[in-house]
Parts: structure tokens; sequence; C-alpha cells
């Protein structure tokens, strides 16, 4: 008998050149969420330096030019270097074990993806080093006032297009993940919940990006080439600039909240031990949200008086209709339940009563002849922090405490937990909710200074010392993180009774992902399998 | 459960009392105050009732043993009201809030008095035209002619004078980039562009200096264009513009002071 010799080098790849030319998902979503949280921390410090800067009145401590670049690049790394990838780091760890695949369906794409982020973050930040400084016109880049700064803008556009390019493949790449390659037996609508948001801001990022690649070659072709797209002297628009960046940026809040709130909607259930209350209502305002996202962007353009404001109010009222349903989803989930509280749960508790505020501050901006007085003010700072803080980062950290055991074999500590969460709860309130008195009171945002006579120092002093808190709130997770570290992987496949497939699997998964899967015939395969099909 | 309703109670009263918007001045604040004291109300109440929903779910429904709870999915009827009671909330609140737009879309009559803004980096300049300042004419000859213009820098913050109890126009033309108008006592803001200008009108029914500032970031010194509006009545106002008219423009004006 002819045998051919397959010889077994048993060569293994030093771990630096495995981890830069890895394709497998897992080790891809870990990177993410490495890169992803380096820039948190570094957004996190740019925060408390705009802090610093307005705690009292008359402040010079960074002085007026470094706070303009200080606060452009605070938001420019929170959003597109943080919670917009963080998603796709939880998204690529997480959509393929959900489903019950092998691996993402263009797997070298998926690490392209990945691998255009380092160059764009170093891009935007070496705008630090160059003559002029960094980007300092907001993340917002009006023109014409971004086409009066210096060669750190150029560098700032350049990065947002190629992180603009990470994420719409990075989309691609998970729709079609999610369309062709689920497990026998998961139909849509078995599909998990947090895939479900993954699926539409996909969809959303798909269409909306390319509309900002556009907006920025033009705006780069304007500042370098003398294009005068946005130039009225030379017959261009100047708030065609604005229009053309909302209809990608409203969206994309929805982009950085939406796989939040399926994170919640995955933790909620398990800690409740029901299912999600409406799933499929859940499933619907979900696509709710993504398509009336594309029908309210000039809300951020009411005082332009170039808006048709009619429309826009009516749509920026209808997607409340959709987030209220959520709202209920959650509060359906917990009624009725036999709830407990370990961290994941407490940010994903968290997470609902801080965006209930989000949701419900942001009303006020819908009533357009209200708009009229809070636009452009620290009210508008307050909404989208208790949006994008108090709704994405809790979720990022229910999601990192929740999957934690799953992703590296161990737990996080409950104790330090638990009191990340108290601070960082405390300290986000302090910071952000006098920002809501503040706007009323006539403070505009992106002022690098306001004088004694306003009588806003007392708030901002106390803001001020929330942000401290909320970074004081990291220390004991970063404790807990490194304590994990030194601690054996002896987690179970299943620590906390879980629902979804990721959870069928050892803790950390193989290479391969699953030796056998449980039959799908529900979105909880996992409750069926302990439980029998005759509970659910 | 008497302890929880009296705490969201309580604290229902305490945001009631921090959202209040400053003094409105002008007619058209006064009505989008009333706008915004009716979306703070529901705001207050809709926050009330779902925290009040929460904390009583999870203080209700901890986990007391192993014993599997009801696995409840949802029903018609309820997911129905999901979607209605959301729905009937911001059909009123976008109704009224139309209403108050268009009653505060005021345009202004040709004889009302227009004060020209232009915003630049990083100040105002306020130009009234001495042959269009609004009721009796200012104190001024029909047929008078050239302008008061009032210049500020960041260091010298300019003063904006308006009369109270009549219609004023501002008309807004940026020389650079975008900037903003906004008076925190008229409740509202309006963008200035370079190449296009912009409208609105509003009557002010009170006296004396408020602050304003631009609101929509403009550069390096964007926090230092302050400038102060301040509302007297008409005969100080065209006493104003007739010693401004004097000193800017000499005897060479044909002005004539009444």
């Amino acid at each position: 008998m002819a045998t051919v010799a397959v010889p077994h080098t048993g060569y293994q790849r030093p771990a630096v050149l495995d981890w830069i030319t890895t394709v497998d998902h897992k080790k891809l979503g870990i990177l993410y969420l490495y890169f992803t949280l380096f820039f948190f921390a570094v957004g996190g410090i740019l925060a408390l330096l705009v802090r610093t800067q307005l705690a009292v009145a008359d402040s010079g401590f960074v002085g007026n030019d470094a706070y303009n670049q200080i606060f452009t690049m605070h938001a420019s790394a929170m959003l597109f270097l943080f919670i917009i990838p963080v998603w796709a780091g939880f998204g690529n760890y997480f959509v393929p074990l959900q489903i019950g695949a092998a691996d993402m369906a263009f797997p070298r794409i998926n690490a392209l993806s990945f691998w255009l982020l380092p160059p764009a973050g170093i891009l935007m930040f070496a705008g630090f080093v160059v003559d002029g400084g960094a980007a300092d016109a907001g993340w917002t880049a009006y023109s014409p006032l971004a086409q009066q700064t210096g060669v750190g803008m150029d560098m700032w556009i350049l990065a947002v297009i190629l992180l603009g390019a990470s994420s719409t493949i990075g989309a691609a790449n998970f729709l079609v993940t999610m369309l062709r390659m689920r497990a026998p037996g998961m139909t849509m609508f078995r599909m998990p919940i947090f895939c479900w948001t993954m699926l539409v801001t996909a969809l959303l990022q798909l269409l909306a990006t390319p509309v900002l690649a556009a907006a920025l070659v033009m705006l780069f072709i304007d500042r370098n080439f003398g294009g005068q797209f946005f130039d009225p002297n030379g017959g261009g628009n100047v708030v065609l600039w604005q229009n053309v960046f909302w209809f990608y940026s409203h969206p994309a809040v929805y982009i950085m909240i939406l796989p939040g709130m399926g994170i919640v909607s995955e933790v909620l259930p398990v800690f409740s031990r029901k299912p999600l209350f409406g799933y499929k209502a859940f499933v619907f305002a979900t696509i709710g949200i993504g398509g009336l996202g594309f029908s309210v962007w000039a809300h951020h353009m009411f005082t332009t008086g170039s808006v048709l404001l009619p429309f826009f109010g009516f749509m920026t009222f209808m997607i409340g209709v959709p987030t209220g349903v959520k709202i209920f989803n959650w509060l359906g989930t917990l009624w009725g339940g036999s709830i407990s509280f370990p961290t994941p749960m407490l940010f994903a508790l968290g997470f609902v009563s801080m965006f209930l505020i989000g949701g419900i501050n942001g009303t006020f901006s819908a009533a357009v002849p209200v708009d009229f007085a809070l636009h452009d003010t620290y009210f508008v700072v307050a909404h989208i922090h208790y949006v994008l803080f108090g709704g994405s980062v809790f979720a990022v950290f229910a999601g990192l405490y929740y999957w934690f055991p799953k992703i590296w074999g161990r737990k996080l500590n409950e104790r330090l937990g638990k009191l990340h969460f108290a601070l960082m709860f405390a300290g986000f309130n302090l910071a952000f909710f006098p920002m809501h008195m503040l706007g009323l009171d006539g403070m505009p945002r992106r002022i690098a200074v306001y004088a004694e006579s306003t009588g806003w120092g007392a708030l901002n002093l106390v803001s001020t010392l929330g942000a401290f808190v909320i970074a004081v709130s990291m220390i004991p997770f970063l404790i807990a993180v490194i304590w994990a570290f030194t601690r054996p992987q002896d987690q179970p496949a299943d620590p906390w009774e879980g629902n979804t497939l990721e959870w069928a699997t050892s803790s950390p998964p193989p290479v391969h992902n699953f030796d056998s899967l449980p039959p799908v015939r529900s979105e909880r395969p996992l409750f069926d399998a302990r439980h029998g099909d005759g509970a659910h | 459960m008497k302890r929880l309703a009296a705490a969201v109670a309580l604290m229902a009263l305490a945001l009631l009392g921090a959202g209040c918007q400053p003094a409105a001045i002008t007619d058209e604040a006064r009505d989008m105050n009333d706008l915004y004291n009716v979306v703070l109300i529901a705001a207050i109440v809709v926050f009330a009732l779902v925290a009040a929903a929460l904390v009583y779910a999870i203080v209700r429904y901890r986990r007391r043993d192993d014993a599997l709870p009801p696995q409840f999915h949802g029903g018609g009827k309820i997911e129905a009201a999901m979607v209605g009671v959301p729905v009937l909330i911001v059909i009123g609140l976008f109704t009224i809030s139309m209403i108050t737009l268009v009653g505060v879309d005021d345009t202004a009559e040709p004889d009302d008095l227009t004060i020209e803004v232009t915003g630049f980096q990083f100040s105002w300049q306020f130009t009234y035209n001495l042959n269009d300042l609004g009721e009796g004419g200012g104190g001024m000859d029909a047929e008078a002619e050239g302008a008061v213009s009032v210049i500020g820098t960041p260091a010298n913050e300019p003063v904006l004078m308006m009369p109270v109890d009549e219609p004023v126009e501002f008309v807004l033309r940026s020389s650079d980039v975008i900037h903003s108008f906004y008076v925190r006592d008229f409740l509202y803001k309006l963008d200035l562009f370079p190449g296009r200008v912009n409208a609105f009108t509003v009557t002010a029914r009170e006296t004396g200096d408020f602050r304003a500032q631009c609101a929509e970031l403009c550069g390096l010194n964007h926090a230092l264009m302050r400038f102060t509006v301040r509302v007297v009545e008409r005969g100080e106002f065209d006493a104003w513009i007739a010693s401004e008219a004097v000193r800017q423009l000499g005897d060479g004006a044909r002005v004539r002071a009444r």
C-alpha cells in the first residue's frame, strides 16, 4: 500500500509574526479591541485636558490654539478610532461564533480591514508634531474654517478616508458572513440580537461611509488644488459640506450605538433568565432606526436657515418611536424575570438608564424652536455624551465583562468590576449632567475660555471633577484585567448560563471554533439545550 | 413602593427646577419658552415613569431562587402599545412645535429698523443705515444718508444697541468663515455664512444688557467673539444714533436732530 508521508513540521511562527499575519477572526477581534481601547485611553486623556482647561473661568491652561486641536482630536479619537471600530472588534470575535461559523466570510479582507486602522491612527495623531499642529476645526470640519488650517488637517482627512475604507469593506464582510454562513437551523429570525444590530450597522456603513469619503475628497481638493466645491466665491456652496457630512455622520451615530444596544440585549436576558421581550419588535425597531437614520441629518443644521424645518423636525421626532420601542423591550425583559447583578448586568442596566436620558434630552432638539436656543450649546454636548458614553461606552464595558471569560478563559474580578461600575456611573453623571444647565444658561460648545461674569465656573468645576472620577474608575478595571491575566484559564464553556452559540464551545474557543454544534430551533439554542425545547 | 414614588417625585421636582431656561426677553422667545416648558414636562413625566418602572423591576424581580421564571416572549397587543404610545407622544410634540415655529417666524415690514450684522474673525460689526431706522426715522431726516457702525475686537467687545417694544430685523453676513449670532435671552441663534444672507426679526420687551457670543466654532479666538445686546427705550436709542452719526460722519453728513 502506497503511503504518502506528510511531514509534521511542528514549526511555530514567532508570536509577533503570528499576530501580524493572522486571518483568524478571533485574533483580529482581539487586535481590534487592543487598538480601540488604546485610543479610548488617548481620547480620555485629551478629554481630561479639555476639562482641566474649562475647570475655571478665564483659564490659560493650554491656550486657545492647543485647545482647538485637543477637543478636535478628542472627538476624532473617540468616534473614529474607538467607538466605531470597537464594535468591529466585538463583531469580529462574536458574529462568527454566534452564528456557528468557523470564521468570517473573507478572512484576508478582514485582516485588511484591521490593518488599515494603525496607519490611520498614526497619521491622524502625527498632526501634533507637524507645523501648524493637528486638525483643529472640530470633528465636523466645517468649511470654510477647515480650509484655513495647517497640514495636520490634510493628514486628518486622509486618516478618516482610510478609516472609512476599513469600515466599508468590514461592513461588506459582516453582511456576507451573516447572510451566507449561519449554522443549519438558524433562520434570520433565530439570529442572535447582537448579530442583528451588527447587520443593520453594516448596512448603514455600506450606504453612508462612501458619502463621507466623497465629501472628504472634495474638501481635500478644495484645500490643496483650488477645487472651490465649498467656496461661494468660486460658485461653491458652504452649506453643501454640512449636508454631505451629516448625511454620513448622523447615520454614524447609529453605527456607534446599535451594536451597543445589541450587547445589552444579549446581557439583559441572560441575567434576567428570560428571553428578550419582543425579539421581532426589536429587530424591526433596529431596521426602523437604520432607515429613518438617513432622513434626519439636517437636524444638525436647524440654525443654518437653509433647512426644510418641518420635514426634518418630523423625521427626528419619528426616530424616537423605534427608540422608545427598545426601552420597552428592555423593561419587558426585566419584568417578571429572575434578575442577578454581576458586573456585565450592572453596565447593561447603566446603559438602559443613561440611554433613556440620552433619548429624552434629544427630543428637546427635535422641537425646532427649542433647538434654536439649544443648538451648539453644552446641552447638545450633554446629549451626545449621554448617548455615546452613557450608552455606547457602558455597553462596551458590559460586553467586555460579559465576554472576557470567552475570549481569554478568565473572569474579571467581580468586586473590582462593581467598584469600576459605581465610580464610572457616578463620575459620568457628575461630568455630564451639569452640562444641561450650562447649555440652558447659554454656554456655547467648543469655547476655550469663558469669563468669570458668566457664572459658569461652579458647574464646570463639578463637571471636571466628574471627568477625573471617570478616569479613576479605570484603575480598578485595569487591576482586574492584569490580575485576570496572572491567573490560569479556568473558565468553563458557559460560565453565565448563556443563550447563544458562542457559549457552546470552549473558553477560549479552538482555532476552528466548534467541534460540534447544538441544534438551533430558536434564538436561544443553549437555553433549549439546558432546559429542553419544552421550557421555551 | 411609597418611598420609590417619593424619591421619583422629588427627583422630578429637582429636574423641573434645574431645567428652566433663562428669562426670555422677546415675544418670540416667550413663545419658544412656552414650547420648551411643554417639552420639559413631557420629558420629566416620561423619565419618571420609565425610571420608576426600571427601579421597581430591578427590586421586585431580583433572583431569589433557582426556579426558572415564566418564559414570556411578548405579544401582539402589548407590542402594539409599545409602538402606539411613543407615536402619540411624538406626534403631539411635533404638532405644537410646528405651531410655535409658524408663530415665531416673523418677517420684517419694510419700515422696521434693520441692523446689519457682519461676523468676522474674531468680532462683530453692527451697522445702522440712517435711512432704515424704523419708527419715526430715529430722529433722522428721511433723506439722511450714510450709516453708523460699531466694530468690535476680541479685547474690546462691541455693544449692539436696539430699541425695546418694536420689531427689529437682523440681517446676517459673514466676511470669512461660518459664525453664529447667539443671544442667550433671545433663546435664539442663526448662522452667518460667507456668500449668503440670513435674516430674522424679534421684538424685545425688556430693557437692559444681555450677553451674547458666537456659537459656531470659527477658529483661534472663537471664545472671545463676545458682544453685549443693549435694549433701550426708543428715545435713548435715537439719541445714541444721533450722537454716533455726528461723531462718525461729521458735519458732512446730512444729519439733523429734530
